[in-house]
């Protein structure tokens, strides 16, 4: 089994690879393996993976509060490529609890962790316990604040099954914004329509909005909520001396 | 079984709120006498015994907790409900878990 200290090992040999290197390479390593796709422009990764593994694993979390875009377009794309995508749905009570005690918009008025993490966190930890890898779509320019340092390949202690290890590789982790938007036309790749209509960042529909030109693709994702630092993080140039 | 909590002091000197909430809940249930070390992480100090041990896992979160037993490799938490439910045994509800999770894994808001 991949140990925390060979992940480290397997990242820095990645570090210069390409997503589909990665890609190739995790889904190479791993049969229960699983990609997450958010409706947005991650279906770079999709569109890869097809490509690599036909009938590849893809799951995306339905919050039952997206975009009619997004719907159309995860329709889309589980149309377009050979994948067995799965979506995931929130626990009904739970769901149904927060809804009667703080009403269908709690998250303008405390903040978005509690609904984030019951349409979110739990089913996608429900997916993750049977898994033995999955692949995410984040980028280090998503966020200056919490992505500036993801590695490529990280042991995700966070929803390993107790006792085991679950590898958690992110190939676009070095790529731009950019890259990305190019390699998407450059393919003629499906996307999501919201992207014409000045959205980046994709989330739920409460809590996603345009953004102007050259405002920074998290400035569309909850902004009523103040930026606050990262307080749980251990700040990597420690720990890497 | 040894159970090493590892707290963390911030850059600027203060102590992390996060693990003074953690070790004011195992205090108050008890569970803290079940702790048989704590260790910090100063992020001023890379020689710190919680940063070294931070740098030998791959955690780059605090606070945490390195659980070991006899012939097995050790186990990290750095959920504080999850730790409390596999390791104490302790009932949790569910949603205050998924919300610790949301609210300490901010690179979760890719999702």
């Amino acid at each position: 089994m991949t140990n925390s200290l060979s992940a480290t090992d397997i990242s820095a040999s990645l570090s210069e690879a390409g997503p589909f290197q990665i890609l190739e390479y995790a889904l190479g390593e791993h049969d229960n393996i699983a990609l997450s796709f958010s409706g947005a422009e991650d279906v770079v990764l999709v569109h890869m993976a097809s490509q690599i593994k036909p009938g590849v694993q893809v799951f995306c979390l339905d919050t039952g509060r997206l975009h009619p875009e997004t719907y159309q377009f995860i329709e889309q794309v589980r149309k377009t490529y050979d994948i067995r995508l799965e979506l995931l749905f929130p626990d009904t009570e739970q769901v149904q609890k927060l809804v009667s005690q703080k009403g269908l918009y709690s998250f303008y008025e405390d903040d978005h962790q509690e609904c984030c993490g019951i349409r979110k966190v739990g089913p996608l930890r429900q997916k993750l316990l049977t898994l033995d890898a999955w692949v995410t779509g984040q980028r280090k320019d998503q966020s200056p604040n919490t992505r500036a340092e993801i590695p490529v390949v990280q042991v995700d202690r966070v929803f390993s099954r107790p006792g085991e290890l679950l590898m958690k590789y992110n190939p676009l982790a070095n790529w731009s914004s950019k890259q990305v938007w190019d390699y998407i036309r450059l393919e003629d790749m499906p996307h999501n329509a919201l992207h014409a209509k000045g959205f980046i960042s994709i989330g739920c529909e409460p809590c996603t909005r345009a953004v102007l030109p050259g405002e920074h693709e998290r400035a569309g994702r909850w902004w009523w909520e103040e930026a606050t630092k990262k307080e749980c993080g251990l700040h990597a140039s420690n720990i890497e001396k | 079984m040894k159970i090493t909590l590892v707290k963390k002091i911030l850059s600027d000197g203060s102590p992390c709120k996060k693990c003074a909430d953690v070790i004011a809940k195992l205090e108050a249930s008890g569970q803290m006498a079940r702790i048989d070390e704590v260790l910090v992480a100063d992020e001023r100090d890379s020689e710190s015994p919680g940063i070294q041990l931070a740098k030998k896992y791959s955690v780059d979160r605090a606070p945490f907790f390195i659980v070991e037993r006899p012939d097995t490799a050790p186990e990290i938490y750095t959920v504080y409900m999850k730790f409390v439910k596999e390791v104490f045994e302790q009932e949790t509800e569910e949603t205050d878990e998924l919300k610790e999770i949301m609210k300490d894994n901010q690179d979760l808001d890719f999702l």
